[in-house]
């Protein structure tokens, strides 16, 4: 019941971007972005995957990574997981919630919206977000940039 | 008492506890057998009854460990595996992610050398993200205690559950033979306990059995009953006829008058009646038929001999003198039953000779003087000469006597007292000759006398003239009146080529005539034939 209901709200979500997107422009596509001094020029999308979902707590050059996440239900961080696993939020949620009970790993920071994600970036070299490309400035640093996928 | 009766003692008797027993017994030793199976294919079967419960274990926790192994949270593979670990069936696990042990426990009492020797699957572990990237691996392990126990715990329910069948099934045939063998029978056995074998007497066919073995079975023994009823009623019928029969003949046997007895090839009486004891006297001991009757012994040894070779009947009468000196005549027949037996029959016919012999002096003798007539003569001068072939020697001699002046004293006096006269004479004959000698009248006044045994022609003669003598006394006929006869005698002896009395006589007539012609109240010899001396 409980997994019906969130696919029910999920696939409203996923509905929502569309939608909206036809009155304002809605995330037409994401991009991984870094501090342009965390060492880092490009990510590939293991990378991502395994900083993300808490595998890897280092970038690539070394660095303890940092990673946000666009609120809880944004249409953002929707994308982003069905875009980069495969997966949709409850799952993306159970996954971490398996992880929070052991303590070890903790998810993402979550921030209420892109541009305070840019922002944080933009301030810390550790940082590593997704937001949609209209959204980026010269402050940060694309390293992967997802397509648009189903 | 040795083993095998002690036990048999033990035994049921009744067809319930015996189909129970068997049923039982059949039962358990099938139950047995399938245990023995099932524990033989569940050691086979539970390995892999094991395998599949371990492996639908892991698929549980699949997605979790995947998780742990991804993110190498050893916390969360502790969780993992204290989880499994409250399953039983689990002895141990192991979750390793990129060639390192994350967690690993294993119970107690499981050392880590045998866990070569138990069950353990294994399952490669890949990413949550990226089916095709392994990130580690689950090993679980089962203890064969596990594996054994489960087993028998299996065994014990399979054994269960065979022991709760054989134990209704004996319950639910004890009842079916019971109520549809057991009490039929019981009942029909009653019935017949309490039979009595009379006519219309039949056990009742058990309800519901009508058609079956068991009123088959009754309906024979109900046909047998009534044959045997009908067997035994004949039987009574019979048996009260033979009885009644056997009653009247026994009262025959012991009321009639003729004498019955039953003798063997040896004279030995074996049974007689009150009557045979009344003509023959009791019976001597040993009962022997020759010595009750002693002077005809040669004549029964004949008889019984005669009568057992020929199988015919035999019969005589007997002459018999009883100690008081009375002659008594019986009748006896024997009759062969069997090869050794006969039966015989005596009856006194003592009164019928009697009678017998009266007629026979009234036919051979003369009425008016007693003395024998044509036919006594006759008869008795046969029996003589009969008696002389026997005995050559035997002396007899014929005297013809005709009376004188006979005719005269009839015509004068009447005929009474001729007759007188004639009644005389007779006396006179029956003086002067002896008893054995034969006095007779043929007829008229003529008489005839044979002597027999007297050879002297002397004496002869002296009898004769003795007889003429005592005629020529004056004879009283009554009323004063007396009357003078005479008498002329003819005499011929019996010669040795005389066969019969006829000759002899002829001579002897020829005498008297001489005699007559020679003056009357003479003697005259006949002259021998010719070819005598």
């Amino acid at each position: 019941m409980r997994s019906f209901l969130v696919a029910i709200s999920t696939l409203m979500l996923a509905a929502l971007p569309w939608s909206a997107g036809a009155d304002k422009p809605g995330p037409r596509g994401l991009v991984v972005i870094v501090n342009p001094g965390s060492g880092v020029a490009k990510l590939e999308r293991g990378d991502a995957v395994n900083i993300f979902m808490g595998r890897y707590r280092k970038l690539p050059s070394g660095i303890v990574a940092f990673p946000i996440d666009i609120g809880d239900r944004s249409p953002e961080r929707e994308q982003f997981y069905r875009q980069l696993v495969g997966k949709e939020l409850a799952e993306v949620d159970s996954y971490w919630a398996r992880l929070v009970f052991s303590g070890q790993t903790s998810p993402p920071l979550q921030v209420p919206d892109a541009r305070t994600a840019v922002e944080l970036v933009a301030g810390n070299r550790a940082a590593i977000a997704y937001v949609d490309r209209s959204v980026v400035d010269d402050r940060v640093k694309i390293v992967l940039e997802l397509e648009q996928q189903r | 008492m040795n083993a095998p009766e002690s036990v048999k003692a033990l035994l049921p008797k009744s067809i319930v506890g015996r189909t129970t027993l068997a049923i039982i017994a059949l039962a358990m030793l099938l139950g047995a057998l399938f245990a023995g199976l099932a524990a033989w294919m569940l050691h086979g079967n539970e390995k892999q009854r094991l395998t599949q419960r371990l492996d639908a274990l892991l698929s549980t926790v699949e997605k979790t460990v995947s998780v742990a192994c991804f993110v190498k949270d050893d916390a969360l593979a502790r969780e993992i595996v204290a989880g499994l670990m409250s399953n039983e069936v689990v002895a141990g696990a192991r979750i390793a992610a990129g060639g390192a042990t994350l967690y690993e426990q294993v119970r107690p009492g499981l050392p880590a050398s045998d866990r070569e020797a138990t069950l353990s699957i294994t399952r490669p572990i890949h990413s949550p993200f990226d089916a095709s990237e392994r990130v580690g691996e689950i090993v679980l392990y089962a203890s064969r205690t596990t594996l054994r126990e489960l087993a028998w715990n299996y065994l014990r329910y399979v054994v269960f559950v065979l022991g709760l069948e054989v134990a209704l099934m004996a319950l639910a045939v004890s009842w079916v033979v019971y109520n549809l063998i057991t009490r039929p029978i019981k009942g029909i056995s009653d019935e017949l306990h309490r039979l009595e074998l009379r006519t219309g007497m039949r056990l009742h066919v058990p309800r519901r059995n009508e058609k079956d073995e068991l009123g088959r079975l009754v309906s024979d023994v109900n046909a047998l009953i009534a044959k045997l009823t009908t067997l035994i009623d004949a039987e009574r019928r019979l048996r009260l006829e033979r009885e009644a029969s056997e009653r009247r003949l026994a009262l025959i046997f012991e009321k009639v008058d003729a004498g019955i007895f039953e003798v063997e090839r040896n004279g030995l009486l074996h049974s007689w009646n009150p009557a045979f004891v009344r003509t023959l006297g009791p019976p001597p001991k040993p009962p022997e038929l020759q010595v009750m009757i002693p002077a005809h012994g040669q004549l029964l040894r004949t008889l019984i001999d005669e009568s057992l070779s020929s199988g015919t009947p035999r019969e005589a009468d007997l002459e018999l003198h009883t100690p008081d000196g009375h002659t008594q005549w019986a009748e006896l027949s024997l009759t062969p039953v069997g090869s050794t037996m006969l039966q015989g029959v005596i009856n006194d016919i003592t009164e019928r000779k009697r009678a017998e012999f009266a007629a026979q002096q009234l036919a051979s003798r003369d009425t008016l003087t007693g003395l024998l007539n044509r036919r006594g003569i006759d008869a008795g001068l046969a029996a003589l000469f009969e008696r002389r072939r026997h005995e050559q020697t035997l002396a007899i001699a014929l005297m013809l006597i005709d009376l004188d002046y006979f005719k005269q004293v009839n015509d004068t006096h009447g005929h009474a007292a001729g007759d007188i006269v004639l009644k005389r004479v007779a006396e006179i004959l029956e003086g002067a000759v002896r008893r054995s000698d034969l006095v007779a009248r043929p007829g008229g006044d003529e008489f005839t006398v044979a002597l027999v045994g007297v050879d002297s022609q002397a004496k002869i003669e002296q009898i004769a003239q003795d007889i003429i003598d005592e005629v020529r006394q004056p004879i009283d006929i009554g009323g004063g009146v007396q009357v003078r006869i005479g008498a002329s005698i003819g005499i011929a002896m019996v010669g040795p080529a005389d066969e019969t009395a006829a000759p002899v006589l002829q001579r002897a007539d020829e005498a008297m005539y001489a005699a007559k012609q020679a003056g009357r109240c003479c003697v005259r010899f006949a002259s021998q034939p010719q070819t005598g001396p």
